[in-house]
């Protein structure tokens, strides 16, 4: 047989969105697009620190340039302050200034530094040339760091009489900062 | 599937495995994770399982990258630490929860199946399930028009003119029926009974 074209012999359908598909659809990826803008501004890697609330990691570490290591234990009875830095830090520098004069002015609480993935003698070299006012720790295998769970400098752990981490503090601190945080600690001693 | 299988096997192996060797574990507590609940590990067997564990921490200073993969010295670090602990006899569970005593669930690149977690190893099951579940519907539904439609065709709607109709003036019709009399050989331009109107 010729071919015979059967007009009208398959009935063509209006294809029509089925209201129920695109609820479902729109139920799926509304929040998905919803979760993604809302994050989209936020750092992954800025997650509140598990220790806040907790002792706080013990650690015994000798200073920069040499001398009786310094541990957490020894400092029990007044707020401490734990600075995490590296010379290699540009926001360290800038923070360095207001920690050292603090350290002055709060003389109730103990200043600390802990050198964060760098030499010692770039270290020694850069507290001589800028000065300090309180100790700054060598943390040659990064236990104390990752025991305090840091991700990077500056962090600050603020720690109270009882040794308890009374709030960490990311990126560099101004005096009013460090004055404040200062008091949530002494209020947290016993 | 291998992870969330593995993972399975993990949870169901370790609290027996785990209660066997608490017995005898002397050495200091760390960190406070307990006593070491496994066998000191050496040689080679050591740097494996330190791999192994390194795969399964995050790189706290990297983008997405695990302990294992990273070059940096903070990971290397963390690899020297789960190293030490490892020929200390602590088992991969305890140094898995003394890192996330300090950085917290992100330190752990599988989440650990509890509360929301279950969605993430779950979402991807149950949306399989949902959309298997969808899919046959959909052509349970689409089959069951098509066997309605091919034994009642009037109920296929259709905007179309079907090649029965003709128009309102006779006139017209009878040269519309003459047309398809030549063009398709129906006699009387009648079309012929379909044989099967769903091909």
């Amino acid at each position: 047989m010729a071919t015979t074209p059967v007009p009208g012999a398959a009935p063509v359908r209006a294809s029509r969105m089925n209201p129920w598909v695109l609820a479902a659809g729109l139920a799926v990826v509304v929040p998905l697009l919803a979760i993604l803008v809302l994050n989209l501004g936020r750092d992954p890697h800025s997650v509140r620190s598990p220790l806040i609330g907790r002792p706080a990691p013990a650690f015994s570490l000798p200073p920069v340039g040499g001398g009786a290591p310094i541990s957490l234990e020894s400092l029990r009875g007044r707020p401490v302050v734990i600075n995490f830095w590296a010379t290699w830090c540009v926001p360290c520098f800038e923070e360095h200034a207001a920690l050292t004069a603090a350290a002055r002015t709060f003389r109730e609480a103990q200043f600390l530094g802990v050198v964060y993935e760098d030499e010692e003698l770039k270290t020694q070299a850069f507290l001589a040339e800028r000065g300090s006012s309180y100790p700054s720790l060598m943390d040659a295998d990064g236990r104390t760091a990752i025991a305090f769970g840091v991700f990077g400098v500056p962090e600050t752990f603020f720690i109270d009489g009882s040794g308890r981490i009374v709030e960490k503090y990311v990126g560099p601190m101004d005096r009013r900062t460090i004055a404040e945080l200062i008091a949530r600690a002494k209020g947290g001693a016993p | 599937m291998k992870r969330l299988a593995f993972a399975l096997l993990v949870l169901v192996a370790l609290p027996p495995l785990a209660a066997a060797q608490v017995s005898r574990a002397p050495a200091a507590p760390a960190g406070g994770i307990g006593a070491p609940r496994s066998q000191p590990l050496s040689g080679a067997e050591l740097d494996a399982r330190t791999n192994d564990i390194g795969a399964l921490l995050r790189c706290p200073v990297c983008q997405g990258l695990s302990v294992a993969d990273s070059p940096s010295s903070m990971a290397r670090n963390m690899k020297t630490e789960v190293r030490d602990k490892l020929a200390a006899g602590y088992d991969q569970e305890q140094i898995l929860a003394s890192f996330e005593r300090s950085y917290g669930e992100f330190v752990r690149l599988d989440p650990p199946m509890r509360g929301v977690n279950w969605l993430v190893w779950l979402g991807p099951l149950a949306g399989l399930v949902a959309g298997g579940a969808a899919v046959a519907w959909a052509l349970k539904r689409s089959s069951r028009n098509a066997a309605a439609e091919a034994t009642d065709p009037a109920s296929a709607p259709s905007d179309l003119p079907s090649r029965d109709t003709l128009p309102a003036d006779a006139r017209l019709a009878g040269a519309v029926r003459r047309a398809r009399e030549l063009a398709y050989g129906w006699p009387d331009g009648i079309p012929p009974k379909p044989r099967s109107s769903a091909s």
